[in-house]
């Protein structure tokens, strides 16, 4: 029965006084509070809600559910004979020669002289003692029988291919691996020949390259990330440059021999491809195994967090496994429209062209590797070069919601890509050196290699 | 901490809504409108201002944080200005002035 009482304050209509205002106010707030500090969900949804969140192809690591793609907007594209990930196959891709690539030319004697002393025994790593320090721990690891051997003659009961991709994968993070993927492995990515030793390199001599003739299926990519704060500190071709690289060289080189070594003892083939002993080019695997796409470099992936500033390395093996796909993550038109690093090249190595050029059966930006090259092994300024690295947008910075918020528009288009290029050059991201984080010591009498008498 | 300042900013939100409500309410609806629109634009550009400068001073960035000091806090200070002008609580006294003055 309706109440007098009752429908006078239906006609009255509800109104809320001062105090009724700050009494709701006050209880909204606390019940958004209390949900926000909570944040604990009982395990099992965790679990839930973590398997769900997020992109991805292929199998679910345990230790990382959810890929970090960074604020990137990622759609997952075709690996086939006309893309591979977001780049174009035009053609038929030819296999090279390991000593076709330019630290190898350097060391022939394809570019300058001093070039070719600045990569003979990598003296352009080696003249800064703390790359060096790397670099001969990352030589350890060169040898054959460490990348690569026969599998045990017992094949050992394995999982299916999803939970053994799954399985690999975490073994990869529990190696201190910051991402991994899984590929089908690219057939022209295999060089055709390993490159024989420097001081026959050094003579220009081929005669003893070793042919390259394994051919497996699937290949697992290990990377790390170089480290913010030091590329923060860094001009991007100073002493710590070439340490950099050396940093996630040999640790990327210790997760894959690891990882074909477990292999091989499962009973699969596997060879690891590392920094000292590749037999393989490491851009296609990246792209792949779902973690980067092919820059305005012509020849280095961008990872969608990492960007440039990491390095790979590669297990290939007949392990069944779930690959995962290639990702698009706008990046053709964010270069397109960027040229950042193009702007910022020491050596004017990186082009500024917009459109992408036929290369080796695909299409790629036109950058002068012999520049790079050239500028990397003889720079006097420091042990090699990163500035590439150092400034592009995708990598310049800390995690924030508002690099998040960057990244996510960068990877939208043309127009939004622009628009975060000119934010980014307003905030002065990627071309400042924060001095609090310079911990590194330098030897400038060490960097002139012509100069350096051992 | 995060979720502190979360909690902080929701009721400071409310401060100010409970602070303005007596003014905001206008002759007109959209002044009111106006009014409110206003507050939500201030508040979102000054506490994304704070965050950012805090976030960008405390990494390093020596450029971000001057840039958004000048961008977010300026622009903060401008929206602030014309909010506190619609509401009457700076201008109001010379406009009584120059009435008196006319009559």
């Amino acid at each position: 029965m309706f109440r007098s009482s009752d429908h006078e304050n239906s006609q009255k209509g509800f109104q809320m006084d001062r105090r009724k205002f700050l009494k709701a106010g006050v209880a909204s707030a606390l019940t958004a509070g209390m949900v926000g500090a909570m944040n604990v969900l009982p395990a099992e949804a965790a679990e839930a809600v973590k398997n769900t969140a997020g992109p991805q192809t292929g199998a679910k690591s345990k230790l990382h559910p959810v890929v970090d793609y960074g604020g990137s907007s990622v759609s997952f594209v075709e690996h086939n004979d006309q893309w591979l990930g977001t780049t174009k196959i035009v053609g038929t891709i030819k296999p090279y020669h390991e000593a076709d690539q330019g630290f190898y030319m350097a060391n022939r004697g394809k570019y300058s002289p001093e070039a070719q002393q600045g990569f003979y025994h990598y003296k352009f790593v080696m003249k800064h003692p703390f790359g060096a320090a790397i670099a001969q721990f990352a030589m350890s690891l060169m040898a054959p029988q460490m990348v690569s051997g026969q599998p045990s003659p017992q094949k050992l009961p394995i999982p299916d291919p999803e939970q053994m991709s799954q399985h690999i994968k975490d073994a990869a993070y529990f190696l201190r691996a910051d991402e991994v993927g899984i590929g089908k492995m690219p057939e022209y990515a295999y060089y055709t020949h390993k490159a024989p030793s420097q001081d026959d390199l050094m003579k220009d001599d081929l005669s003893k390259s070793i042919p390259v003739t394994e051919r497996l299926p699937y290949v697992i990519v290990v990377m790390i990330d170089q480290h913010l704060e030091t590329m923060l500190a860094s001009t991007g071709y100073d002493g710590i440059s070439a340490s950099q690289s050396m940093r996630s060289y040999h640790s990327t080189g210790v997760v894959a021999v690891i990882l074909a070594n477990y292999i091989r003892g499962l009973g699969y083939n596997a060879r690891a491809h590392h920094f000292t002993n590749y037999a393989s080019v490491m851009p296609p695997l990246i792209m792949a195994a779902g973690m980067g796409e092919l820059s305005r470099t012509g020849d280095c992936t961008v990872h969608p967090r990492l960007g440039f500033r990491h390095k790979v390395a590669a297990v290939t093996t007949d392990l069944p496994l779930v690959p995962d796909k290639p990702i698009d993550f706008g990046l053709l038109d964010f270069c397109r429209v960027c040229a950042k690093c193009a702007d910022n090249c020491p050596s004017g190595a990186i082009t500024h062209d917009r459109d992408l050029v036929e290369y080796n059966g695909y299409l790629r930006w036109n950058s002068d590797f012999k520049k790079c090259t050239e500028f990397r092994v003889t720079n006097k300024e420091g042990s090699s070069c990163g500035s590439c690295m150092k400034v592009c947008p995708w990598n310049s910075k800390e995690k924030s919601w508002f690099h998040t918020a960057g990244t996510w528009i960068g990877s939208k288009g043309e127009a939004s890509a622009s628009l975060l290029k000119k934010v980014d050059d307003m905030f002065g991201y990627g071309t400042e050196q924060i001095e609090r984080y310079k911990w590194w010591l330098e030897w400038p009498e060490r960097y002139d290699i012509t100069a350096l008498k051992h | 901490m995060g979720t502190f300042l979360v909690f902080l900013a929701g009721i400071l939100f409310l401060g100010g809504i409970i602070f303005i409500k007596p003014r905001a309410k206008q002759d007109l609806k959209w002044k009111t409108i106006l009014n409110w629109v206003l507050y939500v634009l201030w508040f979102a550009i000054t506490g994304t201002g704070i965050s950012f400068i805090y976030i960008n001073s405390s990494v390093g960035h020596v450029k971000a944080t001057s840039t958004a000091i000048f961008l977010f806090l300026g622009l903060s200070i401008v929206l602030a200005i014309v909010l506190a002008r619609f509401l009457g609580f700076i201008g109001k006294k010379r406009n009584q002035q120059n009435t008196n003055l006319e009559a």
